[in-house]
């Protein structure tokens, strides 16, 4: 059977989703020891500025401006609305080449190999439940649940898939809450009626498991997944040494510092991933 | 600012980091000691140890273990088992402990992350 991993990456006007996706596969293949295709619009770009043997195969899409608008932040003090292009991961079940698929977000950045047993477990889809803010400040509510109401939150952060009929049907299943996103959120009682994946995915298995909450049509990846909002800033990064200005509670602007090692983070801001990666180069 | 203040709230503030690097050290022992074993998780406990090693001291050879998510998972050399969980357990609690005193002894907010802020 063949394994990999798979990373989506469609720049918006500011965002350079294709570079970060360029250091986190350097980072997949060195740590997981398994290759990694590239689903983009923007082929010329990563084939003009950046090594040419980084991805095992380069899935084009079409380029399309999506009007789907929110807020980036840069610490708590900046922020920029830009285009959030997120309505191609249903398609990675599609589009995938791998039979056995480490759907990774481009911000999530891997530092050891705790991963790669996904692909000798015998759960056939895996998401990411329990999580830890590191700032530890923040209502962490909002990731038990999907909303105040509602059902269970999962991370559409990382996702492991196996070709399966079974998955063929969850991921259908999204495309069409994807396509019936009004009715849906209304539903499910969310705040927001932007689209968002981690959402998608948690109805979606919500669905598949009988509209119940106690089962497992998804399990659970080994570990936590550790988050930094874009609240945050990404202040250094040393090898697998993380050092964050995390956000101090009711204090607007301040920070205090943390420092994570050897583990797994997702870095939601993505100016200060990009000035990081910029920093410390590619490899 | 009253000097007094300020002494305070500078301690005030490595005592956030100092917690929040002790939070972070946990989050990582409990990952390390997470066992694969037949490709099912196991999270290493003194109760699993101490069930493994009655196993072997009662001579059984093979047996069921329910891992972290539940699923059953057929354990066919509970030594082999067993020392895979002594091993993780050690380098895990090992890990932990020498970490943690090396927290301890640091008495700025820069040597806690690692960080030269002078």
């Amino acid at each position: 059977m063949s394994k990999g991993a798979l990373l989506i990456a469609r720049n918006n006007d500011t965002i350079d989703y294709v570079k970060q996706a360029v250091f986190l596969a350097n980072r997949i293949k060195k740590y997981l020891d398994i290759p990694v295709s590239i689903i983009t619009d923007s082929v010329n770009y990563l084939k003009d500025e950046f090594p040419e043997d980084t991805f095992d195969e380069i899935i084009k899409i079409e380029y399309k401006d999506d009007i789907n608008k929110k807020a980036y932040y840069d610490g708590s003090l900046y922020h920029k609305k830009l285009n959030f292009k997120n309505n191609y991961r249903v398609e990675a079940f599609d589009l995938t080449p791998y039979d056995e698929t480490l759907l990774l977000d481009t911000d999530f950045i891997i530092s050891n190999d705790l991963l790669k047993n996904c692909f000798s477990s015998p759960n056939d889809l895996m998401m990411y439940k329990k999580s830890e803010d590191l700032a530890k400040v923040r209502n962490e509510k909002e990731f038990d649940h999907i909303s105040d109401y509602s059902i269970a939150f999962y991370w559409a952060t990382v996702v492991f898939f196996r070709k399966t009929p079974l998955n063929k049907i969850y991921f259908d299943l999204i495309k069409h809450i994807q396509e019936n996103w009004q009715h849906y959120y209304s539903v499910y009682q969310l705040k927001s009626t932007l689209f968002r994946n981690d959402f998608a995915f948690s109805i979606a298995a919500h669905i598949m498991n009988g509209f119940e909450q106690q089962y497992d049509f998804v399990n659970e990846l080994p570990g936590k997944h550790l988050y930094t909002t874009d609240r945050d800033i990404l202040h250094k990064l040393d090898g697998n040494n993380f050092i964050f200005l995390v956000e101090k509670k009711n204090y607007l602007g301040e920070y205090t510092l943390i420092s994570v090692k050897d583990q797994n983070v997702h870095v939601m801001n993505k100016f200060s991933l990009n000035r990081i990666i910029d920093e410390v180069g590619y490899e | 600012m009253d000097e007094r203040l300020e002494k305070a709230i500078e301690f005030s503030n490595y005592m956030v980091t100092l917690n929040n690097q002790k939070r972070l050290l946990k989050e990582k022992f409990y990952e390390d000691l997470i066992f694969f074993y037949n490709g099912c998780q196991f999270t290493v406990t003194r109760e699993l140890i101490n069930f493994c090693n009655t196993m072997i001291a009662s001579e059984q050879e093979d047996i069921i273990i329910v891992d972290d998510n539940d699923i059953p998972s057929q354990v066919l050399d509970i030594q082999e088992f067993y020392d895979g969980i002594i091993d993780t357990y050690f380098s895990a609690s090992n890990t932990y402990f020498a970490e943690y005193e090396s927290l301890k002894k640091n008495r700025s907010v820069g040597n806690l992350v690692g960080l030269d802020l002078e």
